[in-house]
């Protein structure tokens, strides 16, 4: 085994254009790494306007009444972990507004220098490495097993089936070596540069680099396959091409529409929006007729019914609104489990799913958000009745304490992390088989 | 000793049928085929069963994995850039011999009668003009010192220079006792280097001569007889 390692280290490592591609993807990684730390300063520096902002407007407003209609803005932020994944998160710079409308509004700013901070697809350090690496390994698969002469040759030194699996395995050792240590690197150097990245942010990105490893180890095994398919032929780069596509474009894509496919069975988000309008409705309504056939009543006794619709408001129709809302969710996150059993049927595919979970931008970041702010419009809800109809207009004072007005989402791993990585390796072994007993058949009927 | 007893191969063009042959200790056989013996190579090398028939070298070993330390199969090496470019020589051959339990000092011994230079070794396989690597690639092939060799028209496509160091071991060989079948198609070079030739014709040996009477027959005569 020693024997292999020195050998295909020298292989690998002594090659100019090897050299050339592994510099090229180093420089471009560390890049987009440089980048995305920038880009996360820069979020902390528009946060501390954000909260500044927020705490100017809330000791502007007036009244409750004011501050009901205004409410407060609530702002996504995720973790720092994300400055890896940039442009591979689900979720854009997202904030909502928490206030007594009956519409939850979820919004993404495209005003002023956030209008040029969208990069596009793969242009960041997940996706360099995932684009970039997966050509590299595709083409020293390739080259791994050099031709059937050489094989042929090996194979009356040693079993083909040794050749080739110490080969794989001396080649992918020192080609994993590179990949881990250059992520484990620009970790280290981000974490120097005062990022301070928390212990379950360290165990996510070490179980995002063992998945990305595998996904790269598929790769190099499916150029070894291609080529042993193709039998070795020169002109067979037009072939590499259409594996790669499918594989790193197409077949993500694919799983993409097929989602939304999927999200087209659940009902608009309007009609809920609606449902819920008409339910605020109707209680106005109810609340009008009241006061229509008491005209001449007293300030007092109107104050007196508006608290006991207030109390009224709380226990049916807000229920009921949230209850559509949460019922909403749920189906939603239905659809996103269902995305995400699918993404683990293929390595790509999953690497996409698991890049935006990890990202802390994916779409349970965003489940968990829609119940933080669901959780916080009731509490706000409470606060401003309370305040409003039941301690009669107290002094203002802000509902916003600490950092409430931020949610601090986490890097995460999919639920089903663990068969992703299965189907991978399983997906590894096939290949590597097939490879095998076409090989076999090749050299002995060649 | 090579025996190869009642060979019959039927698939395609590979066709032989009921081959016998025995090739003695210091003998060198040159058998020939107007498409080369590839096939024929192939079964001997042990990557391809016969249909039916027996193959062995020095009374028991058959064609195989185990059969390396009886027999040692030199293929024809068609292009350099078919075969591991990316190493460098010298590395190459320090992981056959580790890989393949060679003998360093042998395979050296053969580069020495071919006056390989030692600077080759720093250079990469692709870099190496093709009769270089060839002389590497014959003594990788020679190092295990088998007493049979099966070589598959190696020499063709080669510059004088080398086939005239390749007779020279060829020769150096045979007078150390080896067996050696020679398998190809160029009837002047078989006159040449043989003890004795055989022609084989759609799959059937039709002739045998010894060298020696073939230099008084027409060597022409037999080439458009049986190799046109």
């Amino acid at each position: 085994m020693l024997a292999f390692l020195q050998f295909e280290g020298r292989r690998i490592f002594g090659e100019k254009k090897n050299l050339i591609f592994f510099a090229f993807i180093a420089l471009s990684s560390a890049y987009f790494a440089w980048s995305g730390l920038h880009e996360y300063r820069s979020f902390l520096e528009e946060k501390r306007i954000f909260l500044n902002l927020e705490k100017e407007k809330t000791s502007q407003i007036t009244s409750y009444a004011q501050y009901g209609a205004f409410g407060f803005r609530l702002l996504y932020e995720s973790s720092p972990l994300n400055l890896f994944f940039v442009n591979s998160s689900v979720l854009q710079d997202l904030e909502s507004n928490i206030d007594n409308f009956e519409a939850i509004r979820i919004e993404s700013s495209f005003k002023g220098n956030k209008l040029f901070l969208k990069r596009g697809y793969f242009k960041d350090f997940a996706g360099i490495l995932f684009v970039f690496g997966s050509l590299l390994m595709l083409y020293l698969g390739h080259a791994a097993l050099a031709s059937q002469a050489y094989l042929r040759f090996m194979s009356r030194r040693m079993s083909l089936n040794r050749c080739c699996c110490l080969t794989t395995i001396a080649r992918l050792f020192w080609l994993d070596l590179f990949f881990a240590a250059l992520a484990l690197g620009l970790y280290l150097l981000i974490r120097l540069a005062g990022v301070a990245f928390s212990e379950s942010e360290l165990r996510v990105f070490l179980l995002y680099l063992l998945f990305l490893v595998l996904v790269l180890d598929f790769f190099y095994l499916l150029g070894q396959l291609t080529t042993v398919l193709l039998r070795f032929r020169k002109v067979f780069f037009l072939w590499f091409f259409v594996v790669w596509f499918v594989c790193v474009f197409l077949l993500p894509e694919m799983n993409r529409v097929s989602v939304f496919n999927s999200s087209r069975a659940l009902e608009s988000a309007e009609k809920v929006n609606l449902e819920k309008f008409r339910n605020l409705m109707s209680m106005e309504r109810q609340f009008r007729e009241l006061i229509k056939v008491n005209p001449a009543a007293p300030l007092d006794q109107i104050k007196l019914m508006q608290k006991k619709f207030a109390v009224q408001f709380i226990n049916s129709s807000y229920l009921l609104n949230t209850g559509l809302e949460t019922k909403y969710l749920r189906e939603v996150e239905g659809v996103i489990f269902g995305h995400g059993r699918q993404s683990a049927v293929f390595p790509t595919m999953f690497y996409q799913f698991l890049t935006g979970e990890a990202s802390g931008k994916g779409y349970y970041g965003y489940l968990d958000f829609m119940d933080y702010i669901m959780k916080l419009r009731s509490r706000f809800i409470h606060f401003y009745l309370r305040k409003r109809y039941e301690e009669g207009e107290p002094p203002m004072e802000s509902f916003v304490k600490g950092g409430e007005n931020v949610f601090r989402s986490h890097s995460r791993l999919p639920r089903n992390y663990w068969w992703g990585v299965l189907a991978t390796v399983m997906y590894g072994i096939g290949i590597a088989l097939l490879t095998l007993w076409r090989l076999r058949r090749q050299l002995s009927l060649a | 000793m090579i025996a190869i007893h009642d060979l019959n191969l039927n698939r395609g063009e590979a066709q032989l049928d009921s081959l016998s042959l025995t090739i003695e200790n210091g003998e060198i056989y040159f058998l020939l085929n107007r498409f080369g013996l590839d096939f024929l190579f192939q079964v001997l090398d042990g990557l391809r069963q016969a249909d039916a028939g027996e193959v062995r070298f020095n009374g028991g070993t058959a064609p195989g994995r185990g059969s390396t330390g009886a027999v040692a199969c030199i293929d024809r090496v068609a292009e350099v850039a078919d075969f591991e470019t990316e190493a460098r020589l010298g590395d190459w051959i320090d992981f056959l011999c580790v890989v393949g339990g060679l003998d360093r000092a042998s395979i050296f011994r053969t580069l020495l009668v071919c006056n390989f230079h030692e600077s080759h070794l720093k250079r990469k396989i692709r870099d190496v003009a093709p009769d270089v690597f060839m002389q590497v690639y014959l003594a990788v092939s020679l190092a295990g010192d088998s007493p049979n060799l099966v070589i598959n028209d190696f020499i063709r496509g080669a510059e004088k220079g080398f086939e005239l160091k390749f007779n020279k071991l060829l020769l150096q060989k045979k007078a150390q006792g080896r067996a050696i079948l020679y398998l190809g198609s160029d009837i002047f070079y078989a006159s040449e280097i043989a003890d004795r030739v055989g022609f084989i014709k759609n799959g059937r040996l039709l002739f045998e001569a010894d060298a020696a009477d073939l230099k008084e027959m027409d060597i022409k005569d037999l080439y458009l007889k049986f190799l046109n």
